[in-house]
């Protein structure tokens, strides 16, 4: 008898001392993210600070294309063999699709003044606004960047142009001055795979491509700014037709665009590629207003996810005062927080700074659209080309504001 | 008695030939029979990745091809880029393979220059094009401008978009063709060749009458061969123009992944590509009918 008390005491302690260290081991957080290109390094910076900072919670940082991502994560959580974060896309309105199919968790616990958790009005309204459905919000920025004017001095200077413009008309008149019809542009405008640039022109000028709920491509205002540009280069050669955004780089890169619209994730490429640049806002077009296009990357935490509130203590984390000035300093974004324009770190550096000056007059690029992808590959690209290669603005955008009324539900 | 005992001998070995092929066959099954049939159910939804559950919609979804008009535009530059490929695939492999069919070191180092695009990523090679043919930072245009011509943007040209990824595609994959037809040329018996030449054939005739009946199998499968990779042309498409400009260059397969992977339609992503199949299915059996119909042995 007493030998088999003492087997059932010994046993008991046993178990007892496994749980123990069962329970002190990290919680490990598989995330998925799409960051490979640039801005690689800094974040995996930022997770390796984490990881040895954070005894309790462990981040498994995977980095894969976003081709891979878009096609294996819907999948990967619903089977429950999901990241617990994740980047879904770069396009906003992807994540319309994941909360709508009930694949991203509500963020609920993470807005507050507690620990692990962020104050109320720090991001940014247009985040806020974008990310939440039916006043939840399911996501976070991992980033928020706004896009400048990268001018070439050298060019500018060549062509005896003193400072860079501060309008529209004026941005006009200098990439004409700055083309020679014969491969040196003036201006690098992409239309296709590429953080737009062609909304940021139509918004200065006081168009849209919706409005309310429904298209403002046939807007006058639309297509009088469509047909202006494409008509420069159509006709002046400012630049050229059909570029990616990848092309438009390696023009900028290459010293033969004069002028990009672009976000901070270039400054580096363009660095090392030698080229005397400098960045200032986005000219002013006929609207009168400071207007360019903020670009921001959701994180969400799969609903599937067996550790929410770990997965919420990471995006708190994420969105400190600290990790933000990391990601700034390192990667040229503007902080995701609203409460930093005068941080020391920010202002104290002059790329940082500007692009962070912009961040109120920034709009997203149809965040909420869950036709995102057909609205914008399917209707307003073909749009802009067919400007730019026929010259029929009008008809081209009448034709998509028909197409894409017809999407919305609109008569 | 020996009559049963040469039946089970036979049941044994019948026995023994399925646990042989078991393993392949399984892979197979799940790799893809599975995928095929699988592809087929979703054809027949309203099916997203997104989702849970995928009502059924019968054959809504190939009802709605028929009302698509990039659909048919796919269609169009997908027969377009198939009828300017295969002939020029077999007929320039052909050329090549007859002119290189003799080995010595020069012709076994020019079988290797042509058939090196064959063993290269396709995905990279399109990457290569992409820049060369760049009419803004390409060393070909780069070239051109130093020798006062005016460089072409072909890739962002609507008219010269489809014409050069036909170009890019014959010059992967001419080296297969002329590989498989080299090898049927040297199979040609040398008997029928001296026959036709004591005949009084000349070159011409011979080419005709024997030397191209005699490697009509070859013939029948690069044929096959390239009007299937044509028909399912996706890579340089993708990497060199992603369809564009306005839609010129894209193919069936090319509008069958933005359906699948950007607008995440996987139901309609699959009725494309089960239309794809059957016009691979029809065409296959009118090449083997023609090939079968010309035997003259």
């Amino acid at each position: 008898m007493n030998t088999i008390l003492k087997a059932l005491a010994a046993s008991s302690l046993l178990a007892v001392g496994l749980a123990s260290h069962a329970s002190a081991a990290p919680v490990t957080l598989t995330y998925w993210s799409g960051f490979t290109g640039g801005d690689k390094q800094a974040y995996e910076d930022l997770i390796k600070k984490f990881n040895t900072t954070h005894t309790d919670i462990q981040i498994d940082y995977q980095e894969q294309p976003w081709d891979s991502i878009a096609q294996k994560l819907p999948t990967a959580i619903i089977s429950g063999a999901g990241p617990d974060l994740a980047t879904p896309d770069y396009n906003v309105a992807t994540l319309q699709q994941y909360v709508a199919n009930g694949l991203a968790l509500p963020l609920d616990g993470l807005i507050g003044t507690g620990a692990d958790q962020v104050a109320p009005g720090v991001l940014p309204q247009t985040v806020t606004d974008s990310f939440s459905v039916d006043g939840k919000l399911y996501a976070v920025p991992a980033n928020f960047a706004t896009l400048l004017l990268y001018y070439n001095k050298d060019l500018l200077a060549k062509a005896g142009i003193a400072a860079p413009p501060k309008t529209m008309t004026e941005l006009q008149d200098d990439a004409v001055k700055l083309s020679d019809g014969q491969g040196q542009y003036g201006i690098a405008l992409a239309d296709n795979a590429t953080i737009q640039m062609w909304p940021v022109l139509i918004w200065a000028d006081g168009g849209d491509l919706i409005s309310g709920k429904c298209s403002a491509l046939a807007d006058p205002k639309t297509v009088g700014t469509v047909e202006k540009w494409a008509a420069l280069i159509r006709d002046k050669k400012i630049s050229p037709v059909g570029s990616t955004g990848q092309d438009a780089d390696n023009l900028f890169a290459a010293g033969k665009a004069a002028f990009e619209i672009n976000g901070p994730w270039a400054a580096g490429q363009y660095k090392a590629a030698k080229v005397n640049f400098d960045v200032a806002p986005v000219p002013v077009g006929a609207s009168g207003k400071p207007v360019t296009l903020a670009s921001t990357v959701p994180t969400i935490v799969s609903s599937k996810t067996a550790h929410p509130k770990e997965a919420q203590a990471f995006l708190a984390w994420w969105l400190s005062k600290e990790t933000q000035a990391q990601l700034s300093t390192s990667a040229g974004y503007a902080p995701s927080r609203t409460d930093m324009a005068t941080d020391p770190s920010i202002t104290g550096n002059p790329t940082v700074a500007a692009f962070t000056a912009q961040v109120g007059n920034s709009r997203l690029y149809l965040p909420t659209e869950k036709d995102f992808a057909k609205i914008d590959t399917g209707i307003f690209i073909p749009a802009i080309q067919s400007a730019e290669q026929n010259g029929n603005a009008a008809d081209a955008l009448k034709s998509a504001s028909d197409q894409l009324n017809s999407l919305l539900g609109c008569q | 008695m020996a009559t049963a005992s040469i039946g089970a001998r036979r049941h044994r070995r019948g026995h023994a030939g399925l646990l042989f092929i078991l393993p392949s066959g399984l892979i197979i099954l799940v790799f893809v029979i599975y995928p095929i049939v699988q592809s087929l159910w979703m054809s027949l939804h309203d099916w997203s990745m997104f989702q849970v559950t995928h009502p059924f919609v019968g054959l809504a979804n190939y009802a709605g091809l028929l009302h698509d008009p990039r659909f048919w535009n796919a269609l169009l530059n997908t027969i377009v880029f198939t009828v300017a490929t295969v002939p020029l695939q077999i007929a320039i492999g052909l050329l090549l393979a007859l002119k290189l069919v003799r080995s010595s070191w020069w012709t076994i180092f020019l079988r290797s220059v042509f058939f090196f695009p064959v063993i290269s990523s396709f995905a990279t090679m399109a990457i290569v094009w992409r820049f060369l043919l760049s009419a803004d930072v390409g060393p070909t245009a780069a070239w051109l401008r130093s020798a006062g011509i005016a460089p072409i943007d072909a890739l962002h040209t609507p008219s010269l978009a489809l014409p050069a990824v036909i170009l890019v595609g014959l010059w992967k994959n001419i080296g297969f063709t002329m590989v498989i037809l080299l090898a049927a040329l040297q199979d040609v018996p040398e008997s029928l060749k001296e026959a036709a030449v004591l005949d009084g054939a000349n070159p011409w005739r011979r080419f005709l009458n024997v030397t191209l009946p005699s490697i009509r199998h070859a013939l029948l499968f690069a044929s096959i061969i390239a009007v299937i990779v044509s028909l399912q042309v996706f890579d340089q498409v993708y990497v060199m123009t992603r369809g564009g400009p306005l839609f010129r260059t894209e193919t069936l397969v090319t509008y069958m992944y933005e359906q699948g992977f950007t607008e995440y339609r996987s139901g309609y992503a699959a009725a494309i590509a089960w239309v794809l199949f059957l016009i691979i299915m029809a065409i296959s059996v009118v090449q083997l009918r023609f090939f079968r119909y010309r035997d003259v042995d």
